[in-house]
């Protein structure tokens, strides 16, 4: 079912969530509502499921007006962060919840409910676990419960509410893989909400960035994260590090690296920074660039994060590198040593939009 | 300007996931210990177990025949007679009001909720002598419908009806005030994914809502059955105090001791106090019976939402 919203706009009291979004998710996508807390992600979520009420706009289902439909017939199945499973009844009974009230003409057998209800839990590897309490689950298992049950009244689509934000990052990494792989099988068009860039990057075709009620960007990952169209989105998508331009007999600098190429913001005379993500910038001897002294090295794996300090760099904060393992272990760079430093990508914003990103995004 | 390192590549940190690990209690001299527990063990003796005492042995002070005596008294029974229906009439009155003004309080957001809020506390902050004077000056025989209910013979004040509307108002904070915590800590999710999963109204009520808050459904039961029976200053009031027709066991016990006939006193209060402890039982029994139940509703719902990994 494809999911088309017109003009939405909510507002809480003199709060406004969301502002004037228009967004199609085609039927079969699988889209991420990306943005910091308070963007209005989850309300979009909510509208697009009916739980709340946009004040304007509209929600088209398949291209049918379903702003006004109540929850129960807009055929979404609905994920919570807290997994809102029933504490009461076992993992079968929440699972069979939605076949059982359905009303008597359309309820299944209970024998087919039986069925259906464990060819769901041997779907999310859960079978064994059928005769257990909520309570008595870990949080990672609880979750695919709460998928196996919004899975057994077939919605037309799936909405996921921040569905691993609670979880360890291990089982997270193994149920984005694992929800990718029910998506590609099970072919439900689904939304979901997160606040994690690495979440979005990895499951996600479209990537949705939202800030302060409104779309930023949207596109296919590696695009927004190759070519953000906004300081808000390169911020929120991956590590960066920012420096101020400075213009030159008319050409852009930062430091000594003359950056006029990509800095045609910068030309208009305005402040202006580049943003520079720390796998781009390049290390060599230090006649070859910018002069640094390297602050710190760690080694993360198959990366190494070097700390740098640029000569005159006019930031407080060290400058961030990533470099390959293999490279490291080549160049073998120490704590104290002086290296030069090159760009090989960077982007240039005007400076304004600095203070647009809210504190500790991500 | 600064550097921003905004999210790392790779999840190193997981914020989200908040392990509570309670430390052991240290344990403090023995000395300490001995010493809170017997404090809090006279205290509860004397407080709590002499007077439950007491009653009993007062009660039984002439015997056995004595208190059989007085407890098969025609009176006496009337007045349990009242008490077991007036509670009868009240508990269910306040359990549909309980239940519907926590769920409107804790699941929506509307206008003037706090007032209501207030409002249900209102009996707890009137004395229940003002609350039974209230209902005297309002259906009394000189008040605002002390004539239209004479004209039409209907008796409110000095009459059964008068007692019950005594008794729900000073016993209906009751379930309102121990459910809204435990909604609104339980939140809306549950309910609005049963309704997601295409369950009406009514059956998230029945399935999902009252499942969750039945043990505070059920404390809030026993709290306001037992001020119920046990309500004597607004009973006291608009009762009127006729034998054998609006004296309830607390009016009854009171105008024995009045009468000094003490043991007639303490065995219609030994019944009283045995209703108490009855209802107390069966709350009990019925939290053994369903350990599992317990088990699972009773978690505080923070503590159920974090992570067992």
């Amino acid at each position: 079912m494809s999911i088309l919203l017109r003009g939405i706009a909510k507002q809480f009291g003199e709060f406004a969530a969301v502002e004037n979004i228009n967004l199609d998710v085609p039927t079969g996508a699988l889209i991420a509502l990306l943005g910091p807390s308070g963007c209005g992600k989850t309300t979009l979520l909510r509208i697009i499921a009916g739980l709340e009420t946009p004040d304007r706009g509209q929600v088209l289902f398949d291209g049918k007006d379903a702003t006004s439909w109540p929850i129960r017939d807009r055929r979404v199945g609905f994920v919570f962060q807290h997994y809102a499973l029933f504490r009461h009844m076992t993992v079968f009974e929440n699972v069979a919840f939605g076949l059982k009230v359905k009303p008597r003409r359309e309820r299944p057998p209970a024998g087919k409910i039986r069925k259906k209800v464990r060819s769901l839990l041997e779907l999310v590897q859960l079978d064994w676990a059928a005769d257990r309490y909520p309570a008595q689950l870990s949080g990672g298992q609880k979750q695919r419960v709460a998928l196996a049950r919004a899975l057994a009244v077939d919605p037309d689509v799936l909405l996921l509410d921040e569905p691993f934000g609670a979880l360890d990052s291990q089982v997270r990494h193994e149920l984005r893989r694992w929800l990718r792989r029910l998506h590609d099988e099970l072919h439900f068009t689904s939304v979901f909400v997160t606040h994690d860039q690495q979440e979005a990057i990895e499951v996600a075709d479209t990537i949705v960035v939202l800030n302060r009620g409104k779309i930023e960007q949207c596109g296919i990952p590696g695009e927004i994260y190759d070519l953000p169209t906004s300081a808000f989105v390169h911020r929120f998508l991956g590590q960066v590090n920012e420096l101020p331009v400075r213009m030159r007999q008319g050409r852009a600098h930062v430091g000594p690296l003359d950056i006029s190429l990509n800095a045609a913001a910068a030309s208009d005379g305005g402040n202006s920074i580049a943003l520079i993500r720390p796998h781009e910038i390049e290390i060599g001897p230090e006649a070859a660039g910018w002069s640094a002294s390297v602050l710190a090295v760690r080694v993360i794996g198959p990366i190494v994060r070097l700390e740098l300090y640029a000569e005159g760099q006019s930031v407080s904060e060290p400058l961030e590198a990533e470099i390959s393992r293999e490279r490291y272990e080549a160049e073998r760079f120490s704590v104290g040593q002086k290296v030069g430093l090159r760009f090989r990508r960077w982007q240039v914003f005007p400076a304004d939009a600095a203070l647009t990103t809210p504190p500790g995004a991500a | 300007m600064q550097s921003r390192v905004i999210a790392a590549n790779y999840d190193m940190s997981d914020t989200e996931v908040s392990r509570a690990h309670s430390p052991r209690p240290r344990r403090g001299p023995k000395w300490g210990r001995i010493l809170l527990i017997a404090a809090a063990l006279s205290f509860l003796g004397i407080f709590l177990a002499l007077p439950l005492l007491a009653v009993f042995v007062q009660a039984l002070a002439r015997g056995v025949g004595a208190y059989v005596a007085a407890v098969s008294d025609p009176m006496a029974w009337a007045a349990v007679k009242l008490t077991l229906r007036i509670a009868a009439t009240a508990v269910p009155v306040n359990l549909v009001f309980g239940v519907a003004a926590a769920w409107a309080i804790a699941k929506f957001d509307f206008r003037g909720k706090s007032t209501l809020i207030t409002l249900i506390d209102l009996p707890f902050a009137v004395s229940p002598v003002i609350a039974g004077l209230i209902f005297i000056l309002i259906f009394g025989t000189h008040g605002w419908f002390g004539g239209y209910l004479r004209a039409h013979h209907i008796r409110v004040v000095f009459a059964v009806p008068g007692i019950v509307l005594a008794t729900i108002f000073v016993t209906f904070p009751f379930i309102a005030r121990e459910l809204i915590p435990v909604m609104q800590a339980q939140g809306k999710d549950d309910e609005e994914t049963a309704l997601s999963l295409g369950a009406s109204g009514w059956q998230t009520f029945w399935r999902v809502t009252l499942p969750n808050i039945r043990w505070g459904l059920l404390y809030g039961v026993l709290l306001c059955n037992a001020r119920a029976m046990g309500e004597f200053g607004a009973v006291s009031v608009v009762s009127g105090h006729i034998r054998g027709l609006t004296n309830t066991m607390p009016l009854h016990v009171e105008i024995l001791y009045n009468e000094y006939n003490y043991v007639g006193a303490f065995a219609v209060a030994s019944l009283l106090a045995l209703l108490a402890l009855l209802t107390l039982a069966g709350k009990s029994f019925l939290e053994w019976r369903q350990p599992e139940l317990r088990h699972s509703s009773r978690q505080p719902p923070d503590r159920t939402r974090r992570e067992r990994i």
